[in-house]
This record gives structure tokens, sequence and C-alpha cells, in this order.
């Protein structure tokens, strides 16, 4: 009986580190809504840790074209991610038509897109955090940054 | 130890470490919320769409951003001037001999079509752009039908900011030194643009939203 219950204890405390340690980064969401009879409604929650040990577990050969396509632009991922930890809810940008509305935000260090149209509905949520990882690998992978 | 104190403590662990995972970064980072400047844009569009776009940025952030982005004459915060004709003109001079001016208008052109004001007052730099565009409507019955449309430009810029904008050299325009004097003004208009189909406003202030 008292082996069963420290092997319980150790088994629920070995789980809750590691989905503490899973989530501990946030959830990377994506929602997308076709506004149409029969269309697809595409949703995927990811914890945002699962993004850079994907990207430290997948052969850095595998990498070296995307690294190579994004080196440009990871610079600035790597800026707009540190400097987005400074400023945790804002709106930055919102544009407005009739039946169209984007919005690009920041709340509770999650960059938020959100794309609202008469056809379809797009969420996306990351970690800011996550923004900042994804570019430190990319930027390990791709030389001459 | 018996086994109800072992569990208790094992417990008070992993409620612990569910609350580290449940309260993780936003908390931090809500911490270091800062209260600098922002700079708005808000454009709105009079036609049949009626487009809104706003854009709510941090100069702090902008700052640092900038010189990253390397992307045609943007290099490292400064814009290359290729062909501005700058040989003959003396910039900098004319840019000293109008901060060390009294304040006063110093161009004013008066047409039918345009009107132009540039002066300096109280360390700010004024341009007044107002433009009349004419319309001429289809013959009717009472003749042809005249209508006059107006747009106005009002940009209205610290001298400071003006001064960093050109520190770099003959042919930059330093972005992020007048970003960085920019953060140092307080809130303050830019730019006013008002015609009959759009209204575009940039101004400076401590809100993270724009009105």
């Amino acid at each position: 009986m008292l082996f069963l219950a420290k092997a319980a204890l150790g088994l629920g405390a070995t789980v809750a580190l590691a989905g503490a340690y899973v989530f501990h980064e946030g959830v990377i969401r994506v929602d997308v809504d076709e506004n149409s009879v029969g269309g697809s409604h595409v949703h995927v929650w990811l914890p945002a840790t699962a993004v850079p040990v994907g990207l430290r577990v997948v052969p850095s050969r595998n990498l070296e074209h995307a690294a190579a396509q994004a080196r440009p632009y990871l610079p600035v991922l790597r800026e707009l991610s540190k400097e987005l930890r400074k400023y945790p809810n804002a709106d930055l940008v919102d544009v407005r038509n009739p039946g169209e509305h984007v919005r690009v935000s920041v709340h509770d260090g999650k960059i938020y897109v959100d794309a609202v149209c008469d056809t379809q509905d797009i969420h996306v949520s990351v970690p800011v955090e996550t923004l900042g990882d994804v570019a430190d690998r990319l930027e390990s992978i791709a030389p001459g940054v | 130890m018996n086994i109800f104190h072992r569990g208790f403590v094992g417990l008070s662990g992993l409620l612990l470490v569910l609350a580290w995972a449940v309260i993780p970064f936003p908390a931090v980072a809500q911490t270091a919320t800062k209260s600098d400047q922002w700079i708005h844009v808000r454009v709105e569009s009079k036609d049949n769409n009626g487009e809104t776009v706003r854009v709510n940025v941090p100069i702090e952030m902008a700052e640092k951003i900038l010189p990253v982005i390397n992307h045609d004459n943007l290099r490292q915060g400064k814009v290359h001037i290729n062909d501005a004709h700058l040989d003959d003109v003396d910039l900098r001079a004319l840019l000293d001999a109008v901060r060390s001016s009294k304040d006063g208008e110093y161009v004013t052109v008066q047409s039918n079509q345009d009107n132009v004001r540039i002066s300096k007052s109280n360390g700010y730099l004024y341009i007044h752009v107002t433009e009349k565009k004419h319309k001429e409507h289809a013959e009717g019955k009472a003749g042809k039908s005249e209508s006059s449309e107006e747009s106005k430009v009002e940009v209205k810029v610290p001298m400071k900011v003006v001064d960093a904008l050109f520190s770099a050299g003959k042919d930059e325009l330093d972005v992020v030194a007048a970003l960085r004097a920019l953060s140092a003004t307080g809130d303050t208009e830019l730019v006013n643009v008002k015609d009959n189909e759009d209204t575009v406003h940039i101004w400076i202030d401590s809100k993270n939203v724009s009105d």
C-alpha cells in the first residue's frame, strides 16, 4: 500500500512537472473557420514549447532551406520578440473595411493576429517568447546572419 | 514523517509546480509594462469602403527594430537619398540658418491652386500646404458648373528632430536619431492631412491605443 502511494506520488509529480514544462511558455493557437456551407474548420492548439524542441530535434539540413529563406527577416523577428516582451498589452495594427477586419495585437505576452471577413475567420496567437526561440534556432542554422 | 506528511509535502510541491505552469510569462511580462512614447498613425478613407487603418508603435521599439532592417534605401536605420540633387544645396547650413533665426514665416506662396506656408515657432517647424482642385462638372441647363475641392497638409516637426534627421551625412537621413529625438519630445501632433477622400493623422503620446 505504501509502495503504491509512493509510486502514485512519483508518477503524479512527474506528469505535473512534464505538463508544467510543456505549457510554461503558453499555447500556440490557430483557428480557421470558413463561413460557408460545408466550409472547413481548423482548430489547432499546440504547446509553445513544442516549437523550439521540435526545431532542435529536426536535423539542421532539413531546416537550412527555410533558414536561408527567412535569413533577411530573422534579426527583425529576434528584435521584435525582444521588444514586444516590454509591451504585453497593445493594439499594434487595426484595419477595418466593411466586411473585413484585421487586427494585430499583443495581450498577456502573446501576439494575436485576427482576420475576420465575410468568407472566413482566422485567429492566430503565438507567445512572443516563441518568436525569439524560432529566430534563435534558425539563425544558428543560417550562416552569415 | 508519516505517509500523510509526505503526501502533504508532495501535494504542496505539485500545486507549486502547477501554479508555475498556469501563471508563467504574462505575469512576469506585465510587470515590465512601459509607459514610453507611442507613435500613432490613423488613416480614414471617406470613399464608399470607408476603410480605417490604425497603427500604434512604441517609439523605443521602432528605434531598436529599424537598424536591423536593410531593405532598398533603408540601411542601419538611415535612408540613403540617391538622387536628391542636393549637391548644390548645403542642407546643414540651411538648417543652421533656420535654427539660429528668429521665429517667423520663411516661405509663403499663394496662388490660385496652392498655398504654402513654412514657418518656425517655439522650436517647431511648421509646413502648411493647401491645395485647391477645381472640378468642372458636365454641362447642364444652366451651363457648366464648377466646384472646388481642398486638401490640407499640416506638418509640425520639432527642430531637434529635423536636426537629428539630417545628422548622419550629406546623402542620408538618420531615421533612428530622429525617432530618438522624437521620443524626447512630449505629446505632439506631427502630421494632419485632410482632403475629400482621406484623412491622415500622425501623432505622439504616451497611450498605447489610438483614440
